[in-house]
């Protein structure tokens, strides 16, 4: 049944529209190629404080990497809390985390709805289990905080048909975004942590369509690669050398575990660039 | 000896009491000192306004709109509605007669387009995701969408979409069938949506003025109709979308010295662009939609509601508060 609360349009479905001309020769000339080095990530731009309402926010903004309409990742969190839990809810001795993550309906190339989809949901668990592991969550008991991440843009590139670009891939991005976006609106909002958390994400790429030497870069954009092969997403403390979460997608021969191993200490490499530009966005808030 | 002094910073007044802040801050018990909000504004001033439009790339026209701590983001995307679709669909015949309100209600009978306000962003902390939009987004959504429709600023010429291609006049192919030509096979639907990252207060004015600020931004792709397929294919160019007037939105709250008791004893007072402190505690609010693009003001919409303080002549002292309103606007827009 449709939802009654929005406003919903047409009753009969709509389609997004098809582009039919120049697509291919667009593709052979203007296929988007990785410039920066394996081991480099792209352009970060962190903010805390937008959200003047909330206990704490942040926004995070991944650049555009040297070309128009491929677009970059756009992330805004808000922290509401700690607060005490309704009087219903039973007795808990630390602090109850409760993380939303919620594309905007105009955030990748298809419309999303209004209502949360299982992408979402998975991407909200993983932030869970990331942040849980540097919140000290026994200073606040009986008390509750929600960290809702709004993905204004997602990291998708418009030109890349639907075959080509696996939505999959631009999830292992999204999520290291939320982590970081969510590590600094925690720090905003003033809630002890260990140690601030980072996301990073690495994967292993095929160059060449058929039987080219695979490679591990960091903070991969899927377009501008053949193949991904593999990506793990790491949410990392530095200064505890721990990580928090790790999350593995993809095939792998299994000959070989230094490649897995390599893939996970990239990813690591990856969240330590990030740390840095959330050490410094919070610094110069807290001054 | 030294009165034993109780003193408090204002942030801490403003949060323990603050109908009594906000009246001392609009009546000063000092001659000297000028009358202003809490928020330190005149009472007939609004927050400045900053309008970023086409920053986001998935959408077809974006805008992000900026009033104090108000901060909404807008997104238009179009997306093809097939005349296959449309149940009950009839085509115009041709001793039809179009008129302006026939244009009208084609964009209405159809819902050619879908405006909804999402506030569960955790913009304010009254507002968290996992419950249902609550009553204020939807009725945000529903002014949106009344005053989008009624207003007539999109117009149906712009979403149709021709078998032939754009309609022209003349330089036609000569082979092809006249009528074959004119046939309509499809609607754009336009998917407005509006997130409100930061939410402080009059929602509505800033929501609408991101929904003006996205639609002349909107650049809908140029559509045909592919024989092939059987389907509607769009090229790469895209098309300005035309849009008729420049309406403006303009709130106002009404503060009563007495916070409680019946309105309309003593004094009061009207305060342009509330913020959300000041919108706890006004009852009355007075929204003005304004048109003053083609020389002379029009009213496109007037809505009122909570208390009986505002008379005639106050409403008509409003028209002129919001003219230049929107002279403040229209000129944040180029």
């Amino acid at each position: 049944m449709a939802d009654r609360r929005r406003i919903n349009g047409p009753a009969g479905a709509t389609i997004p529209p098809i582009f039919d001309d120049g697509v291919d020769k667009k593709t052979a000339s203007q296929k988007p190629t990785r410039s920066r080095p394996a081991n480099a990530v792209r352009h970060t731009f962190l903010k805390t404080g937008v959200t003047p309402s909330a206990s704490g926010s942040a926004y995070l903004e991944v650049e555009v990497p040297g070309k128009p309409g491929v677009s970059g990742l756009k992330l805004s969190c808000t922290v509401h809390g700690p607060r005490s839990l309704p009087r219903s809810s039973p007795f808990a001795p630390h602090i109850i985390l409760t993380t939303h993550v919620k594309f905007a309906p105009f955030a990748t190339k298809q419309r999303r709805g209004y209502l949360r989809d299982p992408t979402e949901r998975d991407l909200g668990s993983h932030l869970e289990t990331a942040l849980r592991g540097a919140i000290i969550a026994d200073r606040w008991p009986k008390s509750g905080v929600d960290i809702i991440v709004s993905i204004i843009e997602g990291d998708q590139d418009r030109e890349t048909s639907k075959e080509q670009g696996d939505e999959s891939w631009d999830m292992m991005n999204a999520l290291s975004g939320c982590i970081t976006v969510a590590s600094a609106a925690l720090a905003d909002a003033g809630i002890d942590c260990v140690d601030t958390v980072a996301g990073g994400v690495a994967a292993l790429v095929r160059e060449e369509a058929n039987n080219g030497v695979a490679k591990i870069v960091i903070d991969p954009v899927p377009s501008e690669h053949v193949k991904i092969e593999a990506a793990c997403c790491v949410a990392y403390l530095p200064t505890r050398d721990e990580i928090t979460n790790l999350w593995f997608k993809g095939d792998m021969p299994d000959d070989n575990m230094n490649t897995y191993m390599e893939l996970v200490q990239q990813g690591i490499q990856a969240s330590k660039f990030a740390n840095r530009v959330l050490v410094q966005s919070i610094s110069e808030t807290v001054g | 000896m030294a009165q034993p002094a109780l003193t408090f910073p204002r942030p801490v007044f403003a949060k323990l009491s603050p109908h009594p802040f906000l009246l001392r801050c609009l009546n000063p018990s000092d001659e000297t000192e000028t009358p202003s909000r809490t928020n330190g504004r005149t009472p007939r001033e609004a927050r400045p306004l900053q309008i970023h439009t086409s920053s986001l790339s998935h959408a077809h026209g974006s805008a992000v709109v900026r009033t104090g701590d108000t901060t909404v983001i807008c997104g238009i995307r179009a997306e093809v509605l097939p005349v296959a679709q449309i149940p009950q669909y009839r085509p115009r015949a041709a001793f039809e007669e179009e008129t302006e309100a026939s244009r009208k209600a084609e964009i209405k009978n159809y819902d050619l387009v879908v405006p909804n306000i999402e506030l569960a962003t955790g913009c304010a902390p009254q507002f968290l995701p996992g419950v249902p939009p609550t009553a204020l987004a939807q009725t945000l959504s529903s002014r949106v969408y009344s005053l989008l429709v009624g207003s007539g600023m999109v117009q149906v010429e712009d979403l149709r979409i021709w078998k032939g291609g754009e309609k022209e006049e003349g330089g036609m192919d000569v082979d092809v069938d006249e009528e074959e030509e004119k046939e309509l096979v499809g609607y754009w639907v336009l998917y407005v949506d509006l997130l409100f990252v930061s939410f402080d207060g009059n929602p509505f004015d800033a929501a609408w003025t991101a929904v003006v600020a996205t639609l002349k931004d909107t650049k809908v792709p140029v559509a045909r109709w592919d024989d092939d397929r059987e389907t509607v294919v769009c090229s790469g160019e895209a098309k300005q979308l035309g849009v008729k007037g420049l309406p403006v939105a303009c709130s106002a709250a009404v503060f009563l010295e007495k916070e409680y008791g019946e309105p309309g004893e003593g004094r009061h007072w009207i305060l342009l662009d509330p913020d959300r402190l000041e919108e706890t505690l006004c009852r009355e609010v007075v929204t003005m939609v304004v048109d003053c693009s083609s020389g002379e003001t029009r009213i496109r919409a007037m809505e009122k509601q909570g208390g009986t303080v505002i008379s005639r002549e106050l409403m008509r002292g409003f028209v002129g508060v919001a003219e230049q309103r929107w002279k403040e606007v229209s000129k944040a827009m180029q």
